[in-house]
């Protein structure tokens, strides 16, 4: 299962950097330039990644042609920006170090810390 | 009758003036732990009071009243005098009503928080794969990202997420108190008391000690994990951790305002430290124990009475 999940990660990254739509046999054959892997391990994981709304397909004959739905950076983007929403929406998914804030709360916590430094620096 | 109008008319004042009186307090911040559960403890002792309010109004029904003064070898009598007159079946009925229904609500909300949370965050950990890559210096992941983030997957993920722009924008000290901030979350389940806080105000929209303790809760987890993080590092440091990732967590004016709590947490590690002292620290655990009990005692105290009553003056025949 955990092989699984990090050959996700190197066929996405395989199709992310090509941008141009894929076949299973391509992918295959260019991982199989680093270790060996059977036709059906690589269809798997494409159709997984598939299922999860990473890539979506296209009929080419008897295969699939596959495009990643976003790039690389967008990906990235959905996903912080889904991890770090502001206070009102807390959840028990996961727990933030600091809440995204607003640009005036952001400066008095700057003001608040450098008040400190320069007190700390008097009192030496 | 009456110990149910007792119990309703508690439950009332805690869920409101109670709950106000422990979000003005400011012994919480001096220790979160204790915080914590003073906020679960109000808000465990506002449900048990309705509950049991509910059950209360059953006492005096013949079923049940007949099945417990069998328990409790008390005079049927004497324990239907005491919790009040007889209400009917019908008053029975929604009290019995009110009892499963707060009951059941509250467990069904809890527990579909929890797993939603749960598979809302297997779903991110999927995706994230996908992009990040695990520093085994760190013992966390890492996303190539231009915001700065910090946070964890509790749980079954059990998994700290850095991005770069995170790591850029500290110092080897500051990564050092981040992690052990974040690695406090996960030892100390911290999820688990947001999402029953979250499930709890999800049920009871609108109740103030249910919106206020998922607030609070929330809030004195962080100052946990703080105090876990200053441990072994300098709390100045710590503080202006927190500051260069909230500049770096793209603020934006169109946020609901948070300011008060993380002001409220930077302060609080730039001033000295101020744990609560060992007395206020007991005085804190009983009010704890007390929120929980008084409820319980209040529900019981009649049927107890009762037990005790010496004289029955009636025959009981006749009142079945």
């Amino acid at each position: 299962m955990r092989q699984l999940g990090e050959l996700e990660a190197t066929v996405m990254d395989r199709v992310w950097s090509w941008d141009r739509p894929t076949s299973v046999r391509e992918v295959l054959d260019d991982l199989r330039r680093e270790r060996d892997l059977a036709y059906t391990t690589v269809m798997t994981v494409m159709d997984n990644l598939h299922r999860k709304g990473v890539l979506t397909r296209e009929r080419d004959g008897r295969a699939y042609r596959y495009r990643p739905v976003t790039s690389r950076e967008e990906h990235t983007a959905q996903l912080m920006e889904a991890a770090l929403p502001g206070v009102g929406d807390r959840t028990a998914t996961l727990l933030r170090l600091v809440d995204r804030l607003r640009p005036n709360e952001v400066a008095a916590l700057r003001k608040a810390l450098d008040a400190a430094k320069r007190g700390k620096g008097a009192a030496r | 009758m009456i110990v149910a109008a007792v119990l309703a008319g508690y439950a009332a004042l805690a869920a409101t003036l109670g709950a106000a009186a422990l979000r003005r307090a400011a012994w919480p911040q001096r220790a979160p732990a204790l915080g914590v559960a003073a906020w679960q403890a109000l808000s465990i002792s506002s449900v048990l009071a309705v509950v049991l309010a509910g059950l209360a109004l059953a006492v005096p029904t013949n079923v049940v009243a007949a099945g417990l003064a069998e328990l409790l070898q008390a005079c049927l009598w004497a324990l239907r005098a005491e919790y009040g007159p007889i209400g009917g079946p019908l008053l029975g009925a929604v009290g019995v009503t009110v009892a499963a229904g707060v009951t059941g609500r509250a467990t069904a909300l809890i527990v579909r928080e929890l797993a939603g949370a749960a598979r809302r965050r297997r779903r991110h950990q999927a995706l994230l794969a996908l992009v990040a890559r695990h520093d085994s210096r760190l013992g966390a992941l890492v996303v190539p990202h231009q915001v700065a983030a910090a946070y964890c997957l509790p749980g079954g993920c059990r998994q700290v997420v850095l991005t770069s722009a995170a790591l850029a924008a500290l110092d080897d000290e500051q990564l050092a108190s981040v992690l052990a901030h974040e690695h406090a979350h996960l030892r100390g389940r911290h999820h688990l008391a947001v999402g029953a806080a979250t499930g709890l105000r999800r049920a009871f929209p609108g109740v103030p000690v249910f919106r206020h303790a998922a607030e609070q809760i929330a809030g004195l987890i962080e100052m946990l994990a703080d105090d876990a993080a200053v441990a072994h590092a300098d709390r100045h440091s710590h503080a202006a951790a927190l500051v260069a990732l909230a500049e770096g967590a793209a603020p934006s004016p169109a946020l609901a305002a948070g300011g008060p709590q993380a002001l409220a947490r930077v302060r609080r590690l730039l001033a000295p430290h101020q744990p609560l002292g060992v007395l206020h620290r007991a005085a804190a655990a009983l009010v704890v124990v007390v929120l929980v009990a008084l409820p319980i005692a209040v529900a019981i105290a009649p049927a107890l009475v009762a037990a005790q009553s010496p004289y029955c003056p009636v025959d009981l025949t006749a009142l079945s």
